[in-house]
């Protein structure tokens, strides 16, 4: 089992999630991101590194992307239509839905902002698509006759999943990125214990025990509501979807509750496509939502509106979500810019910027800002960083480690630093080695693998019936001929082995010489070997032939006199293996002696 | 470096290598380098060190940490690297001791930091970068740092090991150009001090017993001569090929994917394919020797070669044809074999093993049809295929895996067995049946060949990535089958299985799966495009259910699907409404109910692709002229321009200002400007008066507020496609003579008009509503008005500024510095939440 990450450099780095997996034979790549830090080559990962040595749909068995984030699935497009993976790619039906929407929005803004080179079209995202196999929680999909994987729930965003990976013997669980308790419109990761091989876990927040949810929520509603009742404008910038649909329900809730009057825009028309996703794959939300929803549909918003250019320019409060998310072009950054000279107004950054955005400037604290044109934006507007993000703190990480019982884990999307305590609690509580590979860097972990072997009824029977009853708590030794073909074990009997494989029979006996003091004839000598035998073997068939042999099963016995020493009787044993116990057993016997008196 | 970063930059370094701040972004740092790296590229001098000591005097703070973070260890090891990239700020920094403290014995490399990737990978990259003088390559050889990098080449990580293998191979090859003065030959030994030392080291590793040892040299070796094709590459070789050689041979040493590639990389560098003799008998050798799959990528790179001696090349084509050989004599019956290799060549006792066993048939069959796809692919191909057996074996692949075909010979059933519903081989297969159509020669199989397609087109069994390959060859050999009816008016044949293609679109088109819906409704496109000119397919098309179908998917739930009817109506239209004999008419195929449709769709869609796909088919019939007589068109761009002005997405915006393109060009050429080489009349009397009617058609369109208001998009390409459209138009319209400078516009009202138009462009997306109804003095409907503002605005400013980036600004180094200098401190908090 080995296990590859890709990622820029050669360090810990939280841009980007592509993890590239070996296990009995079998190849799958673990999500497919993209660096939004970056405007070139460096954005996606390099596939090269997968495989120097032919083309990588006939490297790779399949791809599994975990959940719609752009950090674990903007590469995929470039993957399957600009490099050439031609293979399966799984991910839950909610991704399969929602994916390409994020895809879209990123194209269309990665377009808009000019110089930008090598990167996917509509056409192509349409095309990768089509690629993808969906499928449900719980279900396990068959990719070929040897793997197969499951899906659990991961809480995070709609849809994100842990999946399972079973290859032969060996198996890994990937959560991708999760949350181990549930928030105001998803519920919380879940796994039984499934005792893999290797848990590769995501690792965010792992020293963090984060502050409860509820009061980021509260603090974040308190100064939307303090802004709109002195007047001013707030501008929330958002990702079409997720986080945008989590705050939306949040307000919608609020200016219910509260009766206020003040608009609140989306931007862009993407909302009712989202909305649409959100109500469609309701099952995938927690329970509280779930129920009312028989009542009221959590995703029709009756406060939130579509946005127009113009309104921007409206006098008096209001809300609006626009995208894009870091403020680094179209919608968002145009009102940022209209509204930023006033103090009464403010923007709320509900997520990570990377650094090249205005959103990452003023959340670093820039107050005056160069715009286009040498013009100098002063920063008047209260900014606030809010995170809503769902990932398992420290806690919840040790709570699914708990849960599924893995032999290894694997820290991955996490810093260097906060990893290598959360490795040393790992390993102190639950016993097992824990890794935290850099990028680029190949972790090898040997499992002890359990293999299936198939026993043919005759031999069952036949291996049964001799010796004692079976008993479940004793483990009993069979004996048969192991075929391995065509990447199964089978026991059969030799007979059937050799039938089978169309081979001739050789025996094999191992001979022994016994000297005995016996100045007695030699059919005498015989005579007091038979008897003797007799009486100790008393469970097997002793049996003196003609010939002036012995026989005990297969095992044979003549007597020679020695040639220079009359007195001395040479008992040649002979036996075959299978009867190897028995043989020695009786060779040692011999050469303790006749006892007196047997004739 | 400007003045404002020469500024900035001393207190980023100091906030760099202070330890008690919390660290930088990796991508600040990357791009710190990269500014570096511009900064260093053209300028071999010492200025920029001499210019800013901070730079220095960071990498000295660097070394005296106790314990610097790797990252930032690993930033001023590759800062180092880029700055000593010149002889001269080498010197400069080795005058200071700094770089054997970084890359010599006593620097990170002998310390507890060289633990981390990170660290190492710097070193490498640095070491890497500085390597372009010989003073660093002597710095490196004599201070021992080149074991390291020998080493380095056996990482964990796959990064590092990578770089250092690149590395020697440059310094090898820097070393032989530059100290070597008379050509090498084996005898002396004449090898430049580095280059021998490499060299020994590569035939060391050959000759032990580790295999990752010689994998490393053959990787190091495939590099080399992959890049550089200088003679004494060949010199090197002759030292080796001994050694080489007997891998081929011996089983013990399991390196024979690697000699494909590296034998692969020398066939292919003018060096060793120019040779008489011993490395094309290794070649043949290996060809021979290797087993198929490891032999296949050799084969196919022998095979894209034109310098190759015959006999090498009828050996690779024997091993890439091996295979689908096999599959035919294994579906034939023993008599009737026509294979595709004369048997005298063939040995197949491997290749039928490998195609018998569950494990290795289908990987053998995808790589190999893989590469047959390849070869398919060039347009001048080395070789000759037997086409005609070539797709009896595919047809004969394809029906295994549909269970088609379970032949009586114990090898064909094992296979069958093994290929039934196997999608991956399926989905090759039918790559290389569509790359296969391009190829004459294949022309007699035809029947049965639809036949197989059919099956698929047909079977629920079909996935539906098989099922869009399908679509994909199918419309191919339509294309060729239409082509060969027309030449031996075989259209009984061709009527009949257009007749049953279209039967099973109708099926697909009412897939519940949307990705079948899509596929059938862009393979219908395609077939319009390549066919419409054809009675026979218009015929059959008409007939069918398929037209109908195909509108009703105008209103499929998914948008994909809508946008892809939209694209196949559009071209139904061809046919049905714009053809000049329809071969149907009636309300069914009416023009104006398709163009009402499409209109309605364009504004109501709530999605963006169906009302992209709506504008560009727009654009497509404007272009192929459907749209009538100019004056209906007029109307018709007009109508289109109000309903996409205020689109929410910005492609459909764009989309509609490339309409308005075409539509100028169209208008200008009709009225005949005397630019227009198609113009019907060009006299310079005349064209003032066609001129001033051109004018007022477009105003009449209303296009000019569109256009003018398009600048203020607050996307950028918006305003860019604009302000070219109204270049193009203002160079149309205006005589260079005419041109005013904005001052000159006067005191008068249109004057006061053009002088707001002029401030309101200015503040580009910031501008307010932006006002079209002529309330500030502009009349965008007024040809004079137009005119004015076309001679007067100053539109090659707001090209350059419209041109640029619209992040240029936040992606300059200043911009870049501020930001690092900003984060210092504040990050910790925001960093880990990435999502």
């Amino acid at each position: 089992l080995s296990f590859f990450r890709l990622g820029p450099g050669a360090g810990q780095d939280v841009g980007r999630s592509c993890i590239l997996v070996s296990i009995a034979g079998k190849n799958v790549m673990l999500d497919c991101g993209m660096h939004m830090g970056y405007n070139d080559d460096r954005r996606f990962p390099d596939f090269s590194y997968i495989t120097q040595n032919g083309r990588l749909t006939d490297f790779l068995d399949c791809v599994i992307i975990s959940h719609f984030h752009l950090d674990h699935c903007g590469a995929l497009p470039y993957f399957s239509e600009m490099v050439g993976y031609d293979g399966p790619i799984y991910m839950t039906h909610p991704t399969k839905a929602i994916c390409p929407i994020l895809l879209e929005d990123y194209r269309k803004i990665t377009v808009d902002k000019k110089g930008e080179t090598n990167f996917f079209t509509s056409q192509m995202i349409k095309d990768c698509m089509k690629k993808v196999v969906a499928v449900h929680l719980h279900q396990t999909v068959q990719v070929d006759e040897e793997l197969e994987i499951k899906a659990y729930y991961a809480g995070h965003v709609l849809g994100a999943a842990m999946f399972q990976i079973k290859a032969g013997c060996e198996s890994v669980v990937y959560t991708g990125d999760y949350n181990m308790t549930p928030d105001r419109h998803l519920g919380a990761a879940w796994i039984d214990k499934c005792r893999p091989d290797l848990l590769i876990s995501e690792s965010t927040y792992a020293t963090t025990i984060r502050d409860s949810k509820r009061c980021r929520e509260r603090d974040f509603l308190k100064k939307v509501h303090e802004t709109v009742e002195r007047g001013g404008k707030v501008l929330i910038p958002v990702f079409a979807l997720g986080r945008a649909q989590e705050l939306c329900i949040l307000l919608e809730t609020f200016w219910e509750r509260m009766n206020l009057k003040a608009p609140i825009y989306f931007s862009t028309g993407l909302t009712e496509k989202a909305n649409h996703y959100y109500k469609l794959f309701i099952t995938w939300t927690n329970q509280k939502i779930r129920k009312t929803f028989v009542q009221r549909n959590m995703f029709e918003f009756k406060h939130i509106k579509a946005f127009d250019r113009a309104f921007a320019d409206n006098p008096g409060p209001m809300v609006v979500f626009a995208t894009p998310g870091m403020l680094h072009a179209g919608q968002s950054l145009q009102i940022f810019r209209k509204w930023a000279g006033n103090e009464k107004n403010m923007v709320i950054m509900p997520g990570y910027c990377v650094q090249g955005t205005v959103g990452h400037k003023i959340l670093s604290g820039q107050r005056k800002l160069e715009m286009e044109g040498r013009q100098i934006l002063e920063v008047k507007m209260q900014v606030e960083y809010m995170s809503f993000s769902a990932h398992a703190d420290a806690k919840g990480i040790m709570q699914l480690i708990r849960q599924a019982e893995p032999r290894n884990v694997l820290l991955v999307h996490g810093e260097a630093k906060k990893m290598e305590f959360l490795k040393q609690k790992i390993e102190q509580e639950f016993h097992v080695n824990c890794y935290m590979p850099a990028n680029g860097e190949t972790t090898t972990i040997f499992t002890n693998p359990s293999i299936p072997v198939d026993i043919s009824l005759g031999l069952l029977k036949r291996e049964t019936a001799i010796g004692l009853l079976p008993d479940v708590k004793k483990p009993k030794l069979m004996h048969g001929t192991l075929i391995m073909k065509d990447n199964s074990f089978r026991l059969v009997s030799p007979e059937q082995a050799l039938k089978e494989l169309g081979l001739a029979e050789h025996q094999l006996r191992f001979t022994c010489r016994v000297h005995i003091q016996d100045p007695r004839k030699e059919h005498e000598t015989v005579l007091r070997v038979y008897n003797h035998l007799k009486g100790v073997l008393k469970d097997y068939s002793v049996q003196h032939l003609p010939d002036g042999s012995i026989t005990v099963e297969s095992i044979l016995i003549q007597a020679t006199a020695h040639s220079e020493d009359q007195g001395t009787k040479v008992l040649l044993v002979s036996w075959t293996y299978q009867d190897e116990e028995l043989g020695s057993y009786l060779t040692s016997l011999l050469k303790k002696g006749l006892p007196q008196g047997t004739s | 470096m400007t003045r404002e970063c020469a500024l900035l930059l001393p207190r980023v370094c100091a906030a760099l290598a202070d330890p008690r701040q919390p660290g930088s972004d990796d991508t600040c740092l990357e791009k710190l380098l990269d500014w570096f790296r511009s900064l260093t590229a053209f300028d071999p001098t010492v200025k920029l060190l001499q210019d800013n000591p901070c730079l220095t005097e960071f990498i000295t703070a660097i070394l005296a940490l106790p314990e610097p973070s790797p990252s930032i260890l690993s930033f001023t090891l590759r800062l180092a690297g880029i700055l000593a990239a010149s002889e001269n700020r080498f010197q400069h920094l080795q005058q200071e001791k700094l770089l054997v403290r970084l890359f010599g014995r006593d620097g990170p490399l002998n310390s507890a930091v060289w633990e981390d990737a990170s660290v190492r990978s710097g070193w490498v990259e640095g070491v890497h970068s500085m390597m372009h003088h010989q003073p660093a390559l002597h710095f490196l050889c004599d201070g021992g740092g080149i074991d390291a990098i020998f080493t380095l080449q056996g990482d964990p990580s796959l990064f590092v090991a990578s770089a250092a293998s690149q590395l020697l191979v440059h310094m090898l090859t820097f070393s032989v150009e530059s100290e070597t003065t008379k050509p090498l030959s084996t005898k002396d030994c004449d090898w430049p001090a580095c280059a021998q030392m490499i060299i020994k080291h590569i035939e060391d590793s050959l000759q032990s017993s580790s295999a990752s040892h010689i994998e490393q040299s053959l990787k190091l070796l495939t590099s080399l001569f992959g890049n550089c094709h200088a003679t004494w590459t060949e010199v090197l070789w002759l030292g080796i090929s001994k050694q080489i050689e007997s891998f081929l041979t011996e089983e013990t040493v399991q390196a024979q994917h690697m000699l494909a590639n590296l034998l692969l990389k020398m066939a292919w560098s003018p060096v060793f394919c120019d040779t008489e003799g011993s490395f094309w008998a290794l070649v043949t050798s290996a060809l021979e020797h290797l087993t198929p799959m490891q032999a296949g990528p050799l084969a196919v790179g022998i095979l894209r070669l034109y310098k190759c001696p015959q006999d090498v090349r009828i050996q690779a084509l024997t091993v890439l044809l091996q295979p689908m050989d096999c599959i035919l004599r294994a579906a034939s019956q023993p008599l009737e074999y026509a294979g595709l290799l004369d048997e005298s060549v063939s040995d197949p006792i491997t290749v039928e093993s490998l195609l018998s066993s569950k494990s290795s048939c289908a990987s053998l069959l995808c790589q190999t049809l893989a590469h047959l796809e390849e070869l398919l692919s060039l347009i001048h191909l080395p070789v000759d295929l037997p086409y005609t057996s070539l797709l009896r074996s595919l047809m004969t692949i394809l029906q295994f895996c549909n269970g088609f075909l379970s032949p009586a010979s114990p090898l064909g059933s094992t296979i069958s067995q093994i290929l039934i519903n196997c999608f991956r081989v399926q989905r090759s297969a039918l790559d290389v049946l569509a790359a296969l159509s391009e190829r004459k020669g294949c022309d007699t199989l035809m029947g049965s060949l639809f036949d197989v397609l059919l099956a698929y087109l047909e079977s629920p069994n079909t996935s539906p990535t098989v099922l869009k390959k399908t679509f994909q060859a199918t419309s191919k050999w339509l294309v060729r089958l239409q082509e060969l009816s027309c030449s031996n008016n075989q259209w009984q044949q061709t009527e009949k299985i257009l007749e049953d293609v279209f039967l099973v679109l109708q099926k697909h088109l009412c897939s519940p799966c949307w990705e079948v819906r899509d596929s059938s409704l862009e393979f219908l496109t395609v077939l319009i495009e390549c066919l419409r000119d054809q009675d026979e397919f218009r015929q059959s098309l008409l007939s069918s259910e398929v037209p109908r179908l195909t509108e009703n998917l105008l209103e499929d739930p998914e948008s994909y699907v809508r946008a892809s009817a939209v694209t196949a109506v559009g071209h139904l239209a061809f046919i049905t409404c714009f053809a000049p004999e329809s071969p149907v008419t009636g309300n069914q195929y009416n023009k104006e109910n398709t163009v009402a449709k499409l209109q309605e769709i364009l504004s109501t869609d709530s999605e963006g692709f169906p009302r992209r796909a709506v504008i560009s088919i727009f654009t497509k019939w404007l272009r192929q002229g459907c749209t009538g007589q100019l004056e209906d068109t007029e109307q018709f761009v007009s109508r289109v321009i109000q309903t996409v002005e205020h689109d929410l997405d910005w492609e459909v915006r764009l989309g509609g200002l490339e309409l308005v393109e075409v539509f100028c060009s169209q208008a200008i050429c009709q009225l005949g400007l005397p630019k227009c080489p198609h113009a019907p009349v060009s006299s310079a009397v005349t064209s003032s008066i066609h001129q001033n009617e051109s004018l007022q058609i477009l105003c009449r369109a209303k296009l000019f507020s569109f256009l003018f208001r398009s600048l203020c998009d607050c996307d950028k390409p918006v305003g860019q496609r604009a302000c070219d459209i109204l270049l193009g138009l203002r160079g149309d319209f205006c005589p260079i003579s005419t041109l005013k400078d904005s001052q000159g516009t006067g005191d008068s009202p249109a004057g006061h008009g053009i002088a707001w138009l002029q401030r309101t462009l200015r503040q580009g997306s910031l501008a307010q509503n932006f006002p079209t109804d002529g309330g500030n003095g502009v009349d965008f409907q007024n040809p004079e008005s137009m005119m004015l503002a076309l001679c007067t605005v100053d539109l090659e400013e707001l090209h350059d500024e419209l041109n640029k980036s619209s992040d240029h600004v936040e992606k300059s180094p200043q911009s870049l510095l501020q930001d690092i200098l900003a984060t210092v401190g504040t990050i910790e908090e925001n960093e880990a939440d990435c999502y």
